[in-house]
């Protein structure tokens, strides 16, 4: 299961688990962001390749405008997949406490 | 255990609730469930996306064993090997290196390959074999050799 919202303080919050199944959902939301952005996976517990793609094509969109996204409280198995996949450098990250 | 499932992204749950239920069952630590659930949907789609029109199911199998003498921690002596079987599909040697620039700017990146790139770097070991049609991965992590 995978859901993603705007959260109270227009962050975006993603919970659950963002697979290939579940990219269409993902992208028609992150389509709609304008501007810089940031994304909560504080409850995000599992993200694939094909969820890395829809980040990546989303920060070259807002980078594009000159914003980007930022992303935060990211558990460590997947603060270690965006180690292995070099996302530390092109994006702004905060590990979850 | 041992499961077949149709090949399409509509078996991504139930592949990750059959994984589920086995790790649980035999109380495997988060820092190999995780890398084994994402191999198996990473080997799982590139054999959908790569032989689409095959009529065949996918095969998975997955086994924990048990290594050397129970310890009190006893995450620290289990084996997960997922296995998975595309009977039917093209070759498509996973554990072939392959170009993929995780230092690169962000307007020279493309998502390609990134699922076989995590896959090689967080196996302990992965094993491709390809005869008659017939492809088979395995794909080895144990505990003690954690990475996420």
């Amino acid at each position: 299961m995978f859901e993603i919202e705007y959260g109270d303080n227009g962050e975006v919050l993603c919970r659950g688990r963002l697979d290939a199944a579940q990219c269409e959902k993902a992208q028609g939301f992150m389509d709609g962001l304008e501007g810089a952005s940031t994304l909560d996976f504080a409850d995000l517990e599992y993200i694939s390749s094909a969820g890395l793609g829809i980040l990546l094509k989303t920060q070259k969109r807002l980078v594009g405008s000159s914003a980007g996204l930022k992303i935060i409280n990211v558990n460590n198995h997947i603060h270690d997949v965006f180690r292995y996949s070099g996302f530390h450098t092109i994006f702004d990250i905060e590990a979850k406490e | 255990m041992r499961r077949d499932f149709p090949r399409n992204l509509d078996s991504l749950s139930p592949l990750y609730e059959f994984a589920e239920e086995i790790f649980e069952s035999n109380d495997i630590s988060p820092g190999v469930r995780f890398p084994a659930h994402l191999a198996m949907e990473e080997l799982f789609v590139n054999m959908v996306k790569y032989n689409p029109d095959v009529p065949t199911d996918i095969t998975v199998e997955v086994t924990v064993t048990f290594l050397g003498e129970a310890t009190n921690d006893a995450a620290s002596s289990k084996e997960v090997t997922v296995t998975l079987v595309d009977d039917g599909g093209v070759e498509f040697d996973v554990t072939a290196k392959r170009q993929v620039n995780i230092d690169a700017p962000l307007e020279e990146r493309t998502p390609g390959g990134l699922g076989i790139h995590l896959i090689q770097n967080l196996a302990d070991r992965l094993e491709y074999t390809y005869k008659d049609g017939r492809g088979e991965v395995i794909f080895t992590k144990g505990s003690g050799n954690e990475d996420v």
